[in-house]
């Protein structure tokens, strides 16, 4: 505990809100982020049913939406929240704030050199990313950068005790880049294509799992319980949402696969183990509904928590469909269709936005000084992605079902062939609710803009307010 | 500015101007006037509302069961955005408030004793179990004993059609597998494991692993180049031309043979010793 208030003045000014300032400059940037995805996230379902932008097809569109979305919004933005949580958790500073600058810096420039890479034809068209290798390098080190300094932060720390969010931070700043050289690794030329199809799967089931809702959920844990003043319902559930959504990262990918040309085992075991996903995200929302158990009027009139409590809970509901598109019997209907792409769609702008906002709406104020710009900005966030994503998820979900029926019904009756010629007809089947996913997306898209307008207002405009500022028991010494 | 605002930049040793942008942002936040709290902070009010300064609740060391994890790094800073931290000197130490802050309520945020080692460890190895069961065992090709094998001797202008059809994406859109299924029947031979054909994940637009027995190549080359809805491919002639060439040794049965696609009993017919008609 610091021994004077000198200290703590020149602690807090000098080193503690060094940090803060490195949170809101990865929440400002994640926003900016999230807006550009979203724009390619609209164009890629506009392709995905008009046939495209020629010549940016849905081939080009999806992998630089994906980038934008994985790595410039959701990486960004969540890290963001780890460094807000790093040092009020461990009561240490980070490890290395030059550190983390370095990594923000190179995330930025390989999406934004990876956009103008994939746009120009360069990519390797591997799924989610298609980065050329001479960017997978740079990417892997910027993702192995906050794992360094987390784990050398936890290692100093004064704090002995661990909240259960120091362990869904650990876990997805150690995951990530692993996934990421597991993904790298699978996709190397002599990998064969079975290889290769499994590591983009393996990448992007867990980075879903094991950084999106592992650490967005463990940041929610803090924010909940700091904002709300209430305690953890369950540090049990918590640790055993932690273990059940790392669990469950694989068995999501190979689903996609079922009845493919992997070995027969993979879709048992697929379908058995995948219910760890629907347990952990069920774990964490039952947690956080019990916290909250009494104290609701708390959180009706804070945009943050309330978009975390539907994050958590969008969380459920996709981790149900995948779980149950991972049998084989839903999986020979829905697989290869755009029911993946609505799950995969829902997680990244439903489920990642709004456990984002779930940290960044009440951390923003603390690190910045400065009152949310417009509660009512954030409220919209919070409607508009409810409304356009989950119509997203419906309208695109049934879009894959009604192919994947068409298919099955084309080849029982002969009617067409669902392939070369005949294939329009049995596509055209699921157009009309594609076009109505378009919608819902422009919908969603509209949220958005909401989501970073309410935090780059925030920074440059808002009010005033009481400042939390940092204050280390060392920083004299 | 005022003599109180000159006050208490004085007592704090903060530029006056930090001072009343901080005194305005805490008279709104506490609804005390302006000038009330300026006089907490040069000295003359009551300190619980107003004192600016970063101490923590947990300044008094309460006792472990009781503790937030979270206060003893925070404190409260007065303003805004900091603005000129050269000018900060050290200020005249407050009073700390002591004792655990929310009394009589429950303890927030608090962790219990793990060792991070541990935790560590098991992160470890879970990834690499799931690693070894979700990505390396099912990317072993078995060996399938008198199966036919779906892997196509491509032409040296095959393989670089493939690469340009990786680059374009043609994979978001387009599978090259085939699965023992009624939905699949008619597609060609059903794909193994040991398949050199790009397999994609989503269907989109046709399956294109027997699109060479399908479609001859000047149709390819028109739906390649935006025929319908097909959107258009920008491609030099050099790469429309192995493009193509992939696309038209991508056969997995023989022209005119109808595909085996599954058999009376279910199982795919690529998996029976004679089955199918892969060259």
């Amino acid at each position: 505990m610091a021994t004077s208030q000198s200290a703590d003045i020149r602690a807090f000014l000098g080193g503690g809100a060094t940090e803060d300032r490195l949170a809101a400059a990865h929440f400002l940037v994640g926003a900016a982020f999230l807006v550009l995805g979203g724009v390619l996230e609209v164009l890629a379902l506009f392709a995905m049913r008009f046939g495209g932008l020629s010549p940016m097809s849905l081939g080009r569109l999806e992998p630089m939406a994906n980038l934008t979305l994985m790595i410039g919004f959701l990486v960004i933005s969540l890290l963001g929240g780890v460094y807000y949580v790093l040092p009020r958790l461990t009561g240490a500073p980070l490890r290395s704030v030059v550190l983390a600058r370095v990594g923000l810096w190179i995330l930025v420039l390989v999406v934004v050199s990876g956009l103008g890479t994939i746009a120009l034809g360069f990519g390797d068209g591997s799924q989610p990313l298609g980065l050329p290798w001479w960017l997978d390098i740079p990417l892997l080190l910027a993702l192995s950068l906050p794992a360094i300094n987390a784990l050398g932060t936890i290692a100093r720390r004064e704090e002995k005790r661990t909240y259960v969010t120091l362990w869904f931070v650990m876990g997805g700043v150690v995951w990530l880049p692993l996934l990421f050289a597991a993904h790298v690794v699978g996709t190397l030329p002599f990998d064969s294509s079975l290889t290769q199809t499994y590591s983009g799967l393996f990448f992007s089931a867990g980075f879903v799992t094991m950084w999106v809702m592992t650490v967005g959920t463990g940041l929610f844990y803090y924010t909940l319980v700091k904002e709300a003043d209430v305690a953890l319902a369950s540090r049990q559930l918590a640790v055993a949402g932690f273990w059940s959504l790392g669990f469950a990262a694989v068995w999501w990918g190979v689903a996609q696969l079922v009845f493919g040309p992997g070995p027969g085992w993979v879709d048992a075991v697929a379908a058995a183990l995948g219910l760890a996903f629907p347990i952990g995200a069920l774990a964490n929302a039952s947690n956080v509904s019990l916290t909250l158990q009494g104290h609701w009027e708390r959180v009706t009139d804070r945009p943050g928590i309330s978009a975390g409590v539907v994050g958590t809970f969008f969380g459920v509901v996709v981790a149900v469909m995948a779980s149950l598109a991972s049998f084989r019997a839903v999986g020979s209907v829905t697989a290869l269709t755009s029911f993946w792409e609505a799950i995969e769609y829902a997680c990244l702008l439903g489920v990642g936005p709004l456990l984002v906002a779930g940290v960044s709406f009440e951390a923003l104020p603390r690190v910045t000084g400065r009152a949310m710009r417009s509660t009512e900005r954030a409220r919209s966030f919070l409607r508009l992605t409810v409304v356009g994503v989950g119509g997203v998820l419906v309208t695109m979900g049934a879009a894959g079902i009604v192919s994947g029926y068409s298919w099955l019904a084309g080849s029982n009756s002969a009617a067409f062939i669902d392939a070369g010629e005949g294939w329009a007809a049995g596509a055209s089947a699921a157009d009309p609710l594609l076009l109505i996913a378009f919608g819902f997306a422009i919908i969603a898209f509209l949220g958005q803009l909401a989501y970073a307008s309410a935090v780059i207002g925030t920074v440059t405009s808002g009010r005033a307010v009481p400042q939390e500022v940092l204050v280390y028991e060392a920083a004299d010494e | 500015m005022s003599d109180l605002s000159a006050a208490a930049a004085a007592a704090l040793g903060i530029p006056e101007a930090i001072v009343m942008r901080s005194a305005a942002a805490r008279a709104s936040e506490t609804g005390m006037t302006v000038d009330e709290v300026l006089a907490a902070w040069a000295g003359g009010g009551s300190l619980d509302a107003s004192t600016p300064s970063p101490v923590s609740e947990a300044t008094a060391e309460p006792s472990p069961a009781e503790r937030e994890i979270t206060p003893p790094s925070v404190g409260e800073r007065p303003t805004g955005p900091p603005e000129t931290e050269g000018d900060i000197v050290a200020p005249t130490p407050p009073p700390a408030r002591l004792g655990p802050a929310p009394s009589g309520k429950p303890p927030t945020l608090v962790g219990e004793p793990d060792r991070p080692i541990t935790v560590l460890a098991g992160i470890v190895g879970l990834f690499v179990a799931v690693l070894l069961v979700g990505l390396v065992g099912p990317s072993v090709a078995t060996e399938n004993p008198g199966a036919r094998t779906s892997t196509i001797s491509y032409s040296e202008a095959g393989h670089r059609g493939q690469e340009i059809y990786q680059s374009l994406g043609c994979g978001s859109c387009h599978t090259q597998m085939v699965r023992p299924i009624v939905s699949d029947v008619g597609l060609g031979a059903v794909t193994l494991n040991d398949s050199n054909q790009v397999l994609g994940t989503r269907r989109f637009g046709p399956d294109l692993s027997n699109a060479g027995a399908r479609l001859p190549g000047s149709q390819i080359e028109a739906v390649v180049t935006g025929l319908g809805d097909h959107p258009g491919a920008v491609l030099s002639s050099s790469d429309l031309e192995v493009l193509v060439t992939y696309l038209l040794e991508s056969t997995t049965t023989d022209p005119g043979q109808e595909s085996p696609g599954v058999d009376d009993t279910g199982e795919p017919a690529g998996q029976n010793a004679e089955a199918g008609g892969q060259p």
